[in-house]
């Protein structure tokens, strides 16, 4: 194993353990900045010293497993909740890692070629979602495609329904052609929208889009009143 | 029957994707074993409750780096949540308390209770290792692994100039390596 030895002036000659002494001061957190910079410099190329800083990190946790478990009070889950969820949805990309990092490199390209439109909508094509929020009402829904149930989903998050009015969703292709009336948001409940195969293909990368209408619906097929709110499904 | 480690394992991998359920059955199994190191390292409720929250957050950021380093996936949570909880202690500059039990140790030359409880359940080898050394030597490696102890703080603690404990420290740790790698 490694002993103390001499690694290019590094260390204070003055001072015993080598190595091993300075990776487990790092891992203790007991050197200085600069100190602990050189060391991180270090670890890219020495993979040994890297071991070395595994092998405290791991040996210091024994003693951390010896100190009693406390369980946490109920609210500190839902605080973090908050933080980690609450601001926004994870970021879109990790959302994608399962099909970055899948090995199946074929799985992969075919969802690049779904994502960029080029192919219908294969039954492995990712879950997509849009945040909606109106601000002025509180309201905040979440739009989910499901490709595998083949089926757009709205979730109401927060705020209420206008009395006597009806939410309509639509979808506004990135093409650009004209909004497609998906159906009406149910109140009290999770709207689910079976989606016929013909518009699939022009889901991903549209725009979903709230809008306040008469009760029953747009009597025109296009809206009418306010969008209230409206994001992209991504 | 899969063991704790792959279950936690296979829990971070989820996590990395951002799935929301892995993240709190992680909480779940975890959160007791955190909260106490956290607690044990601030030795106040209300900070170690915010100090819990910030390992968490690290964890659910960071989930992806965690085959990136070659720890065990417990040896991971450990480690983030030591060192936030030290990181908190610090940024407080408070004076670790333990600073007067390290006293004692040294002044009556056996380690105080909590060191003997620490180092009766402390892995074997480690346990054995530890016990090796002179009792204040190894409450110094505790103290500065579990208080996060600084060595200005450890040289206030044991009356003893800053290079002479960092050279005790590191001759020290040097002979728990000698002795767990027999």
């Amino acid at each position: 194993m490694t002993g103390p030895r001499d690694h290019q002036g590094e260390m204070l000659p003055d001072l015993p353990g080598g190595d091993t002494a300075l990776c487990a001061e790092y891992v203790l957190g007991l050197l200085s900045a600069p100190e602990a910079q050189a060391l991180e410099a270090r670890l890219e190329s020495e993979p040994a010293l890297q071991a070395e800083v595994v092998y405290w990190a791991e040996h210091f946790a024994d003693i951390a497993d010896t100190v009693p478990e406390v369980a946490p009070p109920p609210a500190v889950l839902q605080r973090l909740e908050l933080r980690a969820f609450g601001s926004a949805r994870p970021p879109f990309w990790r959302q994608l890692l399962p099909y970055l990092v899948g090995a199946v490199v074929a799985a992969t390209v075919a969802w690049m070629v779904n994502f960029s439109g080029l192919l219908n909508v294969g039954p492995e094509a990712p879950h997509l979602y849009a945040e909606l929020r109106a601000d002025e009402r509180g309201l905040q829904l979440l739009a989910h495609w499901a490709p595998d149930s083949e089926t757009l989903m709205v979730r109401r998050d927060a705020g209420d329904l206008p009395e006597g009015r009806s939410l309509q969703i639509w979808i506004l292709p990135a093409s650009g052609t004209d909004p497609i009336p998906m159906g009406l948001i149910v109140p009290e409940q999770l709207t689910e929208i079976p989606v016929p195969g013909a518009l699939q293909p022009l889901i991903p990368g549209a725009t979903v889009a709230i809008s306040e209408e008469p009760e029953g619906g747009s009597p025109t097929g296009a809206p009418t009143g306010p969008i209230l709110a409206s994001g992209s499904l991504g | 029957m899969r063991s704790v480690q792959d279950e936690i394992e296979d829990l971070l991998a989820r996590i990395a994707m951002g799935d929301r359920k892995a993240f709190r059955a992680l909480y779940t199994r975890t959160s007791g074993k955190l909260f106490g190191i956290c607690l044990r390292v601030l030795r106040d409720r209300a900070e170690a409750e915010e100090a819990l929250q910030d390992v968490y957050l690290r964890i659910w950021d960071k989930a992806e780096l965690y085959r990136a380093n070659g720890y065990s996936p417990m040896t991971w949570l450990i480690t983030i949540a030591r060192n936030i909880a030290v990181d908190h202690r610090r940024r407080k500059h408070r004076v670790p308390e333990v600073g007067l039990d390290l006293a004692e140790y040294l002044a009556d030359g056996t380690p105080g209770p909590e060191a003997l409880t620490i180092i009766r359940d402390a892995g074997d080898r480690l346990r054995q290792c530890l016990l090796e050394l002179p009792s204040d030597r190894a409450s110094i490696v505790q103290s500065a692994y579990l208080d996060g102890a600084t060595y200005k703080e450890l040289s206030e603690a044991t009356g003893v100039k800053l290079n002479t404990v960092r050279t005790w420290l590191r001759r020290s740790l040097a002979q728990l390596k000698e002795c767990l790698s027999r």
